[in-house]
């Protein structure tokens, strides 16, 4: 091997020291659903999905969840749960159009004072309640009004020049919850 | 559907390769290692630094004669200022010096990227121009498109501790005085994210070219590529 290469990869490897100090513990990988908590998985069989369930696991430094991804009906399907296979929440994605007027009005109108423009990319319909009020409403399409229903939009917003991307948290009134900006992952390996 | 677009761009050029194979072609086995540094400053700028070196191994005529020779064949070293200019979209200038053969040529790089996520995979596009200045050549100018795509193994996103491939196509038009070439590229890679600063690929660079107006040449370069992040 070439002196100068042997010389930048010992570069390289002594710089990438530090680097593992750096590095936040965030991770999503796909699984399969053997597993899966038994009470995540059973929930999810209950509900007789014709479609491929997908099955993920998220980790973070200071909790485990497990998605489970589907469609039904023509409409895309994440289901949460806890580690220990509690249901946490169900998202649908919907459209914008199915919004009640009143609700948009809100959401434009907070959109507005934040962005100079902004389009939106995705919008999801987020409920949350006990489990079997969840499981009534996915089967029997029973809406128990002790459900949450909150919405979450994707947002390409330009507060000045730059864009960036953002996901807001609405309640069921158009009153915005919260507001995180979505961070892109590194790309440079794809660019150079 | 991007999936399969992709393999039909593979059988493209696969397609074209072999066609070129029939006339009297050359070939070069090699490595080709790779180095790059990115940092991001201030008001949305970057600096890529790169360093590459290309050395061979055997070189020979299809169905002839082979030579198994070591051979050191170049070292480019460039650095690239990029400025993001949309959300997912950067415009890009530099330089790049190339040590070939106790020479040095000169190249200038201009492009534009964009990077595209979906919902389980990110697609590159990177239009591209460069110009290159030695003593030995006229000026050449070469006008290239890529498209790379990012493909996790495990999951909708590629983390920390997860493999992904990455696969590019890359179509490189060449004007040199008043000859003109067209070199094709595909590069399969298997890559590893150790962390999100820093990634490691290997696999095979594929390059075919001179095969419009002559004999074709294949390239086949193993590569290793680090990416870090500073």
């Amino acid at each position: 091997m070439n002196k100068l290469t042997f010389i930048l990869l010992l570069i390289a490897f002594g710089l990438t020291g530090s680097l593992f100090a750096q590095a936040k513990f965030e991770k999503e990988s796909r699984i399969k659903p053997g597993q899966v908590p038994d009470k995540a998985r059973l929930f999810i069989d209950s509900l007789k999905i014709q479609s491929k369930v997908k099955w993920y696991k998220e980790e973070s430094l200071t909790a485990t969840s497990f998605e489970a991804k589907f469609s039904l009906n023509q409409a895309r399907y994440s289901i949460e749960f806890d580690a220990g296979g509690n249901i946490e929440d169900v998202e649908i994605e919907t459209d914008l159009n199915e919004l009640q007027p009143e609700l948009k009005e809100s959401v434009y109108l907070q959109l507005n004072t934040d962005c100079k423009k902004f389009s939106i990319v995705k919008v999801q319909r987020q409920y949350t309640g006990s489990e079997s009020d969840l499981l009534s409403g996915l089967t029997m399409n029973i809406l128990n009004p002790s459900i949450t229903i909150n919405y979450e939009l994707i947002i390409k917003c330009s507060p000045e020049k730059q864009a960036g991307l953002f996901e807001y948290l609405f309640d069921d009134k158009g009153k915005l919850i919260s507001v995180s900006e979505i961070v892109f992952k590194n790309s440079s390996h794809l660019e150079y | 559907m991007n999936t399969k677009a992709l393999l039909f761009i593979i059988l493209v050029v696969l397609m074209q390769g072999k066609s070129a194979v029939f006339a009297q072609a050359t070939y070069r086995f090699g490595i080709m290692p790779s180095l790059n540094l990115n940092s991001a400053l201030k008001n949305n700028w970057s600096l890529n630094a790169k360093a590459e070196s290309r050395q061979l191994f055997k070189s020979g005529t299809v169905n002839g004669d082979a030579v198994n020779e070591y051979r050191y064949v170049l070292t480019d070293l460039s650095l690239i200022a990029a400025k993001k200019v949309g959300l997912n979209s950067r415009i890009a200038g530099g330089y790049l010096m190339r040590i070939e053969d106790g020479e040095i040529s000169h190249r200038f790089i201009q492009h534009f990227i964009i990077v595209q996520k979906f919902a389980a995979f990110r697609l590159a596009h990177r239009f591209m121009s460069d110009q290159t200045f030695s003593e030995s050549e006229k000026p050449e100018i070469r006008v290239r498109y890529r498209i790379s795509s990012e493909l996790p193994l495990n999951g909708e996103s590629v983390d920390p501790g997860e493999f992904y491939v990455k696969v590019s196509n890359e179509y490189i038009n060449s004007f040199q005085a008043k000859d003109y070439d067209l070199e094709i590229r595909l590069v399969p890679l298997l890559g590893y994210d150790i962390t999100d600063n820093f990634k490691i690929e290997t696999g095979p660079d594929y390059r075919l070219n001179s095969f419009i107006s002559s004999s074709p040449r294949h390239s086949y370069w193993m590569t290793l590529n680090i990416f870090i992040e500073i």
